[in-house]
């Protein structure tokens, strides 16, 4: 947050609450994926820091290679879908029955991406430019024009993917999935199919995210383990089995990690987001993970 | 080439501690059916074997490493206690270990305590006792605690003590704790080599040795039962989540033993030393090596550190990635780990502490 550039203009209360819900959007962004494959699937995917990586990867690629910063942006997502739906069918979905052995799986398949990635681009710090540059002035306040489209862009995402998975018939089979897979497979949907086309949705967004804020933060090996804790804890925070979850606790740890260094020392807020979130868990679970979703996981 | 020898050898290097007197432990109480020889024992006994003689046959900067790995091992041993016998994913292991590595840096740095008798202690209780908070935070209580939320509550209680050091001056920041003086007993001084190898490793086979106590003790078939299924213990009438505190506590004070002798060894400790870095490692270790055998986690820390040495002068960054494709096949195709190849299943899980009154070793 620091490097999010708010400290000079003290002055402005505006200015510190757009910095704040500009993190926010960004955590949300980042959540989603997770918050839909920890929903749906009762896993909890620890390559999804690196599918946001990846998305960052696709697009510094495209612009490396002469072609323009946005046309990558729109490039991760799929390119980050595709793997997604492909490391399902041949991994992850071996690993349905125990969560815990999901958490270990994936987390060597993030180990190899993230690796693979560290030995493409090496140790450095490699930036994008802002495809939407300069910022946008309200009076006496200026605020960056591309964190101003992160919010905006996340808004829709989200609006999208609630319509997606409430309003259309594809998401009316997810659903069913979730709810009951015995059943929905004997009303002929295709589970399977479902499972990969989710799992790769979740990794889709995450692609985005991870386009969407490589400007911002810049390309290294280890953007995407960044987010990962903070995801996790929000995603629990907000509690597993349901759209809007996860996504209200993104929200919430997103802002709350944005603000607080406003107002005490940024490594006490750092460490004092974390503690409350588990705390919140701790006393809250039938909110969290184990009201719904990982039940009929837990060994 | 030396180095590759070497880092072969090592595989049996370390570990052992179990042999000598561990075999018969084993073999006492396992008075069922007579099943033939045992492999453990054997494997253990070539482990330490092979430990015992490795300082004559390597240089001295190999020593050196043979230590680290050895304390690492120590390491490796507290978190199979945790996950492989009682089915806690305890994520942030690593922060007990990098607790008492600090305490004990801090002791030294601002006290000038450095004598063996009083680290030591003071890192086991510092391991110990922040086991014994985080544990009994994430354990105890109304609601059972899931095995998500412990592994998530660990992962980020590790990330944010890792947070805290780098950001707390008093801790030295990111460059952490430097130069740390030697280990001494009397006026003598714990110089890295032969000596202080032998000191570790005498330390892990007394801890292998009250591990495997452990384990095969009926407080180690209720872990286990636990592990296996913790509703059905529970019904037995067992206060599993009592165990499980326990036995977490148990694997947070030989984490702080491990992170107290590494502070020491190294000279320096650093804000790794509590993160996500050395908590997945210790991870990583031990589902290789295979967990729920202590041998495994040994064993498993022995290759992982010596291939990695070995390998890090040529491949240094293809290495990390066939890490984790080694990890997902075994994950995937060995999910007992490597050691599940010379052992079966039924030496795996073994017998259980002396049977009450000659009648079944069932659960009281």
């Amino acid at each position: 947050m620091s490097q999010t550039g708010g400290i000079e203009h003290h002055a402005s209360t505006f200015a510190a609450v757009f910095e704040i819900v500009s993190f926010g959007a960004i955590i949300v962004l980042v959540v989603l994926g997770l918050g839909i494959i920890a929903s749906m699937m009762g896993i909890f995917n620890f390559a999804q820091g690196e599918f946001v990586l990846l998305g960052a990867y696709v697009t510094y690629l495209a612009y490396a290679h002469g072609a323009p910063v946005w046309a990558g942006m729109i490039a991760a997502p799929f390119v980050v879908g595709a793997l997604g739906f492909v490391l399902e069918a041949l991994i992850i979905r071996r690993f349905y029955a125990a969560p815990i052995v999901a958490m270990l799986g994936t987390y060597a398949l993030g180990l190899i991406i993230r690796e693979s990635v560290r030995g493409l681009i090496g140790g450095f710090y490699l930036t994008v430019p802002e495809p939407i540059g300069g910022s946008i002035d309200l009076g006496s306040v200026h605020i960056s024009a591309w964190r101003f489209t992160i919010i905006v862009i996340t808004l829709l995402v989200m609006g999208a993917c609630y319509l997606l998975l409430a309003r259309t018939s594809f998401g009316l089979r997810v659903r069913a999935t979730l709810e009951n897979p015995a059943l929905a497979r004997a009303s002929g949907i295709s589970t399977p199919l479902i499972y990969g086309a989710t799992f790769a949705f979740g990794a889709a967004l995450a692609g985005l995210a991870g386009a969407l804020i490589v400007p911002v933060f810049s390309l290294f090996a280890d953007l995407g383990i960044r987010f990962l804790i903070q995801g996790f804890v929000a995603v629990m925070v907000g509690g597993v089995g349901s759209f809007i979850g996860p996504v209200a606790g993104a929200g919430l740890i997103g802002t709350l990690s944005a603000a607080l260094p406003w107002v005490m020392s940024p490594v006490v807020a750092d460490v004092l987001v974390f503690v409350l979130a588990i705390a919140f868990i701790k006393f809250r679970p039938q909110g969290s993970l184990l009201g719904k979703g990982s039940n009929h996981h837990v060994d | 080439m030396g180095g590759a020898s070497e880092a072969v050898a090592r595989v049996g290097e370390e570990p052992d501690v179990v042999t000598g007197e561990g075999a018969p432990a084993a073999r006492a109480p396992a008075g069922q059916a007579s099943a033939g020889w045992k492999v453990l024992p054997i494997v253990e006994g070539l482990v330490l074997l092979i430990a015992l003689v490795l300082p004559w046959v390597l240089q001295d900067y190999l020593t050196v490493f043979a230590t680290r790995v050895v304390i690492l091992a120590l390491f490796a041993l507290s978190f199979d206690l945790v996950w492989g016998y009682a089915g806690i994913m305890s994520f942030g292991q690593a922060l007990f270990f990098g607790a008492a590595g600090y305490g004990v840096a801090l002791m030294a740095r601002d006290l000038n305590v450095t004598s063996i008798l009083l680290i030591l202690p003071a890192g086991t209780l510092i391991g110990l006792s922040a086991a014994l908070l985080l544990g009994g935070f994430l354990l105890l209580g109304r609601y059972p605690s899931s095995v998500i939320f412990v592994s998530l509550g660990t992962l980020t209680g590790s990330y944010a003590a890792d947070r805290l050091a780098r950001g707390w001056y008093y801790l030295g920041g990111q460059n952490g704790i430097p130069s740390i003086p030697p280990l001494t007993l009397g006026s003598y001084e714990f110089e890295e080599g032969p000596v202080y190898y032998y000191m570790v490793l005498g330390i892990l086979v007394v801890v292998y040795l009250l591990c495997r106590f452990l384990v095969r003790s009926q407080f180690g078939l209720a872990l286990a039962g636990l592990r296996e299924n913790e509703q059905r213990i529970a019904f037995f009438g067992y206060k599993a989540q009592h165990l499980k505190a326990i036995i977490f506590a148990v694997g947070g004070t030989i984490a702080g033993l491990a992170g107290s002798l590494y502070a020491f060894h190294e000279g320096f400790v650093w804000p790794n030393m509590l993160g996500v870095v050395f908590s997945t490692q210790v991870v990583l270790y031990v589902l290789f090596g295979g967990s729920g055998t202590l041998i495994g986690a040994v064993i498993g820390t022995v290759i992982i550190e010596g291939v990695s040495f070995w390998l890090s002068d040529n491949y240094r960054d293809v290495w990390p990635i066939i890490l984790g494709v080694l990890l997902l096949l075994v994950i995937m195709f060995r999910p007992l780990g490597l050691i599940s190849f010379v052992l079966g299943e039924r030496e795996r899980v073994g017998s259980f502490g002396k049977a009450p009154k000659e009648s079944g070793n069932a659960a009281p």
